[in-house]
């Protein structure tokens, strides 16, 4: 990621950037110019260009350099110590960021509450303040026994109920990864049954069990943010008319476009379709007073699926 | 001070303003006493543009640059023979990064932690490298997606600090004085006690319009017995009013989706196993809004079975739909 972005670079950025690069260059004294390349994610370049200019800076009247720098054959030395000898505070937004990392990750399957993350996380939390943050992901039941099988590559069978098709399926998959994403824990694994990658929400695994077959580690990448079908134009839109008080139920939702009508009772909202079993579920949530625009096929869906759990409370009862 | 410098004609190549803001860095974490602009230009000599109005508007530059990375700048308005001139000054104790003492393994563990998040800023990332870490991003199998918005580090500094916040939500200007963040189902929620309504109210952080205020310190105490777990239930079904009584409603629901809400409620739910498959499960409906989501998402899977009055709504709900049908 550190090699795509080039250019120049703007000077807070090389600023910030030099606060934090002399104090360790200080602290270290004699360090090779491609591991603080590494360690600082800059070209080679890069470094040498801004230890240069950190040479010519000082305190008037320009006989103390801030710092006492030296480059030859690819190797960096310093000398005595000076004015930046501590990097700059934590910001609010990082102090903010490391908190939040730490609390994330101690929610994750595989954390452990007394390994050194939690010293780690006490430690900030002395400097930056008790904060009264909490990270709740919540995890279904399956999800450390399927982590776990990300971690070592095990081959897993599992039961998937797919409700857009309303089934359930056993496939064979290879767990390589496991995230949190809005609420719902997700695996990304190798699909032997379609022979493709795919993510499948663990909370509608039926049922998981290792089959003992370890498959070779290869590399993964996750799906960005949010944006898992919503950009594809191939899927159908419905345009639907609610009470705005309720837009809160389709915010987990992707949504094209959401409009309050006039005087804001009511709004209209353009989304993705994924299944025509998920647009009922939604509607029947939605509630009576929700009515479907577009496209007019789907007019009398809500209505349908009504009558359908109507049915059930006919034949369901305390009794039966 | 001393007398102030021959000022020597302004050489934009010798100015790089790099180059300058560093040297004014440097300068004020040195003084010992605070500097006016006038002090400032006259000790980096030659760096600072001669017109005054151009001088001045670089030095302004240079100082939010500074501020906007997070260098505490301080000011203070002088008086006797320099009455009313601005001077300046960095506190080292203030600018310096606190040593957190962290371990090792501490630090790579911080490490693991922050390459485990996924947002859309580089905070972390930069966090890391005063700390220490740099370098490789360690690849994880196990990751969380978290959101971030510009509101939510002052928060925090807020709720550390005890400190009353100012924002505006929904259009209209709250006071909150902030007991705690969370992170649940995806969506940031901040709670506390609202000034207006004079009791504790949850407000979602991607819904605050605009900037957050932070007032003074220590301003309020948040109660002993506080904690956001139980301000914010877990279970939507279980949102609304305290004071209401937690109804327990019994569903059955049949052997299509027996498993899955099974793994969902927790096998201590399941009232009975019966012999077609079905099962009759135990939920708590406080927020019937909350509770017909869930139900309904089962759609004819899911059946209320008690109480009397929360299956009525139920049906009451679906036969509004087909009315119009016949």
């Amino acid at each position: 990621m550190a090699a795509t972005r080039r250019g120049p670079r703007p000077a807070p950025e090389r600023l910030k950037r030099l606060l934090v690069m002399l104090p360790w260059l200080m602290e270290r004294g004699e360090v090779s110019i491609a591991e603080m390349a590494e360690h600082f994610s800059l070209t080679p370049a890069e470094v040498v260009a801004d230890l240069e200019l950190a040479s010519m800076c000082g305190l008037p009247p320009f006989v103390d350099e801030l710092i006492d720098v030296f480059i030859d054959e690819g190797m960096v030395f310093t000398g005595v110590p000076r004015v930046f000898t501590r990097p700059l505070r934590l910001t609010a937004p990082e102090g903010f960021a490391l908190l939040i990392a730490g609390r994330a990750a101690m929610a994750m399957p595989g954390a452990e509450p007394d390994g050194p993350l939690g010293r780690a996380l006490d430690k900030l939390a002395a400097t930056l303040g008790e904060d009264g943050v909490v990270v709740d992901f919540g995890r279904p039941a399956l999800a450390d026994e399927v982590a776990a099988a990300a971690v070592a590559g095990e081959r897993m069978a599992i039961t998937y109920w797919t409700p857009s098709r309303d089934e359930a399926t056993e496939r064979e998959i290879t767990p390589r990864a496991v995230f949190a994403d809005r609420g719902h824990w997700y695996v990304l694994a190798d699909d032997h049954r379609s022979g493709s990658e795919r993510s499948f929400r663990i909370d509608r695994i039926l049922d998981a069990r290792t089959t003992g077959e370890i498959d070779a580690p290869r590399e993964v990448r996750l799906p960005d943010t949010e944006r898992w079908f919503a950009g594809d134009s191939d899927i159908e839109r419905v345009t639907v008319r609610m009470p705005t008080e309720l837009t809160w139920m389709i915010e987990r939702y992707p949504v094209d476009s959401l409009t309050a009508n006039a005087k804001g009772a009511t709004s209209t909202a353009v989304m993705p379709v994924l299944s025509e079993q998920w647009l009922e579920r939604l509607l029947l949530r939605l509630g009576p007073r929700t009515t479907v625009l577009q496209p007019k096929r789907w007019e009398g869906l809500a209505a349908r699926a009504a009558a359908d759990v109507l049915a059930a409370y006919a034949s369901v009862t305390r009794d039966s | 001070m001393g007398a102030i410098s021959p000022v020597l004609p302004y050489d934009p190549s010798m100015a790089e303003p790099l180059e300058r803001m560093t040297n004014l860095l440097a300068l004020l974490l040195e003084t010992k006493t605070p500097l006016t602009l006038q002090q400032i230009v006259g000790e980096l000599t030659g760096q600072y543009p001669v017109n005054v109005a151009a001088m001045r508007g670089a030095f302004e530059r240079d100082k939010s640059v500074l501020r906007e990375i997070g260098v505490p700048i301080e000011q203070q308005v002088l008086a006797g023979n320099q009455a009313g001139q601005t001077a300046y000054r960095i506190d080292r104790r203030r600018y310096e990064l606190a040593d957190l003492e962290l371990d090792e393994d501490e630090r790579r563990a911080l490490q693991l932690a922050v390459a485990a998040v996924r947002s859309d800023e580089s905070w972390g990332r930069e966090g890391l490298l005063k700390l220490g870490a740099g370098g490789e991003r360690p690849s994880r199998s196990v990751a969380a997606m978290v959101p971030t918005f510009e509101a939510l580090p002052p928060l925090r500094e807020a709720v550390a600090a005890k400190a009353t916040v100012a924002f505006a939500y929904r259009e209209q200007q709250r006071e909150l004085d902030p007991y705690g963040l969370l992170l649940r189902d995806g969506y940031w929620y901040v709670i506390g006690h609202d000034h207006r309504h004079d009791q504790v109210r949850t407000y979602r952080v991607d819904r605050i319009e605009g900037m957050v205020t932070v007032g003074a310190e220590g301003a309020f105490r948040r109660p002993d017995d506080f904690d956001i777990r139980t301000v914010f239930p877990s279970d939507p079904k279980l949102l609304g009013d305290a004071e209401r009584e937690v109804t327990r409603a019994v569903v059955r629901i049949d052997a299509a989706r027996a498993a899955l809400v099974a793994g969902e409620v927790g096998d201590a739910a399941v009232l009975r196993r019966r012999d077609d498959g079905s099962i009759d499960v135990e939920v708590p409906c406080v927020n019937r809004d909350a509770f017909r989501s869930w139900l309904l998402g089962l759609t004819e899977h899911a059946v209320v079975i008690s109480p009397d009055d929360l299956r009525a709504e139920v049906v009451a709900w679906l036969t509004a739909f087909t009315a119009g049908l016949r």
